[in-house]
């Protein structure tokens, strides 16, 4: 809801909630904020710095391998840059952009929320985030980056053939982001069953939602497997132990399984996000809701529950029974099955709608056709002794770049035009929105395509040189084109956003006429989100005009305003009856605090250090106690 | 869909659970699923290998275990009256059955630590496969048991100020977290008694 033309009540009603909801300026505001827009744009930017990291590492990459026998960087650093590259666009970079950046901007504004169910969790897993990712470039600044690949298989991870600290920084940088991962992943689950708008039963819940809190149950089911993996690894080589020692009775098998058991489902933790935001974009620019509603619903937990079951396709090159192999294939090619149950209402929407091809729909176009593309090649893997010819060659690079650019960071890009006027409140340049997305799709599929041939043509992923007459010279020099073409298009992208937001046009509260409840209130939005909670009776509430002139009518007689305190309503999960009215926490010091006492801890470990790491644990628990010292309702 | 003509601060009695319990139910999901994959490991690794325990390690005591775990289950019945009581706003009978929680687990997890050391003198963690799991899972579980004393801890300090809603949710939800660190324990010792059959 607007907050021009309002009658004096209503003023006065959003006066008094400003007051309520106002957060502190300048740095302190910024360190102390539980407010979830704030901390999504910490996580957009800090995400948006490590996207150029890792970005950066891939041109390295790409330029180490535009000839042959080239010596741009050595084979040490070459590990280190590959294995870095990897790390950062997926625990770094796509994970954190979409829940931590978009989930957390989005999700409260898209339920009708004031805010996230535990606002100073969702601070300190913001702040966690931040410790893990500098503690992890730590290592790349002390020559020690992990060196062994993303997946980091032992016994090359193992303290025998790498006896630096560089795979004890992978370890515990990885455990240490996967606890700001948990906390993001309850955060979301809770925050959709209990703090959604009274009335927004999950038939009524936006796709996006859907689309997050699949994500967030994949990443609660997922990380403890690769927690419990480098749990083993950090003791394997810091404390002697075996679990991937055969000669003393443990497996190298061990570390892929649980490895995978995490890593498969991580795709689809990747990419769902992405198709929720596919699904927000493309009824706003059809002007029709997504077909195939509950379907399309159904798909993105279904996505999700069946990527935990295919794990060992990741491992047929290593001596599996057949009937296991069988197995894993036959549940590979049931991920189709959802999977083309979205791209079909994708599809049949823009047919059946009115498409405006602005830039974030062309975006969700050129998504559509990488994702189809990468799940051609991935329904390849289905045949076993096909994937067991092209395991780890550019085959497989190629297929999981279509799927992790194509599917993940495309609807990214699409989000970012598209979500740019409600963040800004300022409108974007269209003519350079298309041109750069022109660029990325040429520059992408430049960059990736190819990486099929080579693959076929024998070419292993992770060589840092490779000689000359093997006909991969052309592909490569190719595949660095498109990486500094794709680079140009991400470079202009940004610079039309900067550019809009300095120089362009005021936006307004809608300028899409987009079907949820972010729309229907200011741009950017006020800190209490909305000045009176919005009825909802359907999943397009801002395209039900009788609910927001019914929003109207309460603002002024002050009902659902909820103006005596840092309130919101909590509801029952699942037909989100009203429940109560809880006291939200206001803006805390103790997340930073706990997140430095935290890192202290890991910095202590890294460098073998456990009495002190012991010390530093009872300051996390003195920082927990401060924490809880003060309880919302005393504020 | 639900009219409101204004806003009551609650529907009458709690129509759901708090979201503090909800917060408390994806902790436990989390924590069971790394417990899950502790578990799994101990039997791919019990698979490969023959005899489990290996030759030279003896097998785990079962009464003394059995005893303790006995004890440190029953907690579930004092905890669930302590949660009772506080939802029908007897403090005082809250503060009690929650410091016997505290005595037992605290007992507990004194004798346990005294036991692993000296299991540890005997057979250290770095002798093989099976010693590494076996104290890996045991340390896990036992670390449970002492953050559900410290949360007790938390609670009894919080407790000596009244009631609120916040501790009302509190109670409920560290209930809650007892009862999932009692099953966990009795899932952890079973797989390890399990090397004796």
């Amino acid at each position: 809801m607007t907050t021009e033309a309002i009658p004096p009540v209503s003023r006065m009603r959003t006066e008094r909630l400003e007051l309520i909801w106002e957060e502190r300026p300048g740095l302190l505001g910024w360190l102390t904020t539980v407010d979830h827009k704030r901390i999504g744009l910490l996580y957009f930017w800090t995400t948006l710095v490590l996207f150029g990291a890792g970005g950066i590492e891939a041109l390295l990459i790409r330029t180490q391998l535009a000839q042959p026998n080239e010596h741009v960087v050595s084979p040490e650093t070459y590990d280190q840059l590959f294995t870095m590259h990897g790390i950062t666009m997926i625990f770094f970079f796509i994970i954190p952009m979409t829940t931590g950046a978009f989930g957390n901007y989005l999700i409260p504004l898209m339920i009708g929320a004031r805010d996230m169910a535990f606002p100073r969790m969702n601070a300190l897993s913001f702040w966690i985030f931040l410790a893990s990712a500098l503690f992890i470039y730590t290592s790349l600044f002390m020559g020690s980056a992990p060196n062994a690949g993303w997946f980091d298989y032992v016994p090359l991870a193992s303290k025998e053939f790498n006896p630096g600290r560089n795979i004890d920084f992978y370890a515990l940088g990885i455990i240490f982001n996967s606890i700001s991962s948990t906390l993001t992943a309850g955060q979301f689950i809770v925050t959709i069953l209990k703090s959604r708008a009274p009335g927004m039963s999950f038939n009524r819940m936006p796709l996006f939602c859907f689309a997050f809190l699949a994500a967030s149950l994949g990443l609660l089911f997922a990380l403890p497997a690769l927690s419990a993996d480098t749990i083993f690894l950090f003791l394997d080589r810091n404390v002697h132990t075996h679990f991937f020692d055969p000669s003393h009775g443990g497996s190298v098998l061990l570390w892929q399984h649980l490895f995978w058991i995490f890593g498969h489902p991580e795709v689809y933790i990747l990419i769902v996000p992405a198709f929720g935001i596919a699904t927000s974009i493309i009824p706003a620019f059809t002007q029709r809701k997504v077909v195939a509603f509950p379907l399309v619903a159904v798909a993105e937990l279904l996505v999700v529950f069946v990527g935990f079951g295919v794990w060992a396709h990741h491992m047929y090159a290593v001596g599996m029974s057949t009937i296991s192999m069988v197995f894993f294939a036959a549940a590979t090619a049931m991920v189709v099955i959802p999977s083309t149950i979205q791209v079909f209402a994708w599809c049949m929407s823009f047919v059946t709608g009115t498409a405006r091809f602005k830039t974030p729909l062309l975006f969700i176009a050129g998504f559509i056709f990488m994702f189809v593309t990468g799940g051609l090649t991935g329904i390849m893997f289905v045949a076993i002794p096909f994937d067991q010819q092209v395991t780890d060659t550019y085959f497989i690079v190629a297929h999981f770049h279509y799927i992790i650019f194509g599917a993940a960071v495309f609807p990214i890009f699409g989000g970012m035009y598209y979500w740019f006027p409600k963040v800004t409140g300022k409108l974007y340049y269209e003519l350079p929105g298309q041109i750069s997305f022109w660029i990325l799709f040429v520059g992408t599929n430049l960059l990736f395509f190819p990486m099929h041939i080579v693959g076929l043509l024998g070419m292993t992923r992770r060589v840092s040189t490779y000689p000359d007459g093997l006909g991969w010279t052309a592909y490569n020099l190719a595949e660095t084109i498109g990486g500094f073409v794709t680079l140009a298009g991400i470079l202009l992208l940004l610079g039309n956003l900067f550019y809009s937001y300095l120089r362009a046009p005021a936006a307004g509260p809608d300028p899409w006429h987009g079907p949820t409840l972010e729309w229907t209130t200011s741009s950017p939005p006020p800190d209490y989100d909305y000045a009176v909670i919005p009825r909802v009776s359907s999943a397009y509430p801002n395209w039900d005009p009788v609910d927001r002139e019914l929003d109207r009518r309460n603002l002024a007689d002050g009902v659902l305003v909820l103006e005596r305190g840092h309130e919101q309503p909590a509801v029952t999960p699942v037909d989100a009856r009203f429940d109560e009215v809880v006291q939200m926490p206001h803006e805390s010091p103790w997340p930073p605090i706990l997140a430095l006492a935290l890192s202290l801890v890991f910095l202590m470990l890294v460098i073998g250090r456990y009495g002190v790491a012991g010390i530093m644990g009872i300051f996390c628990l003195l920082a927990l106690a401060g924490w809880h010292s003060t309880e919302p309702q005393e504020q | 869909m639900t009219d409101y003509v204004a806003v009551p601060r609650t529907a009458g009695p709690r129509l759901s659970n708090s979201a503090g319990w909800w917060g408390m139910v994806i902790l436990v999901a989390s924590e069971a699923t790394l417990f899950g994959a502790f578990i799994g490991t101990y039997f791919y690794l019990r698979f490969r290998t023959t005899p489990w325990p290996p030759d030279g390690i003896p097998k785990p005591a079962l009464v003394v275990p059995l005893i303790l775990l006995a004890c440190l289950v029953a907690t579930t019945i004092p905890m669930s009256f302590a949660s009772r009581a506080a939802q029908a706003g007897r403090l005082c009978a809250t503060r009690f059955l929650i410091a016997v929680v505290l005595v037992v687990q605290a007992g507990y997890f004194a004798y346990e630590v005294h036991d692993v050391a000296d299991q540890i003198h005997r057979v250290d963690i770095t002798r093989n496969a099976y010693s590494s799991i076996y104290y890996t899972l045991l340390g896990a579980d036992h670390a449970h048991v002492l953050i559900a004393v410290l949360f007790n801890l938390w609670l009894l300090m919080k407790l000596t100020h009244g009631f609120t809603t916040y501790r009302l949710n509190a109670v409920r939800a560290i209930a809650f977290y007892v009862y999932a660190v009692n099953v966990l324990t009795i899932v952890v010792f079973g797989t390890l008694l399990s090397a004796r059959a």
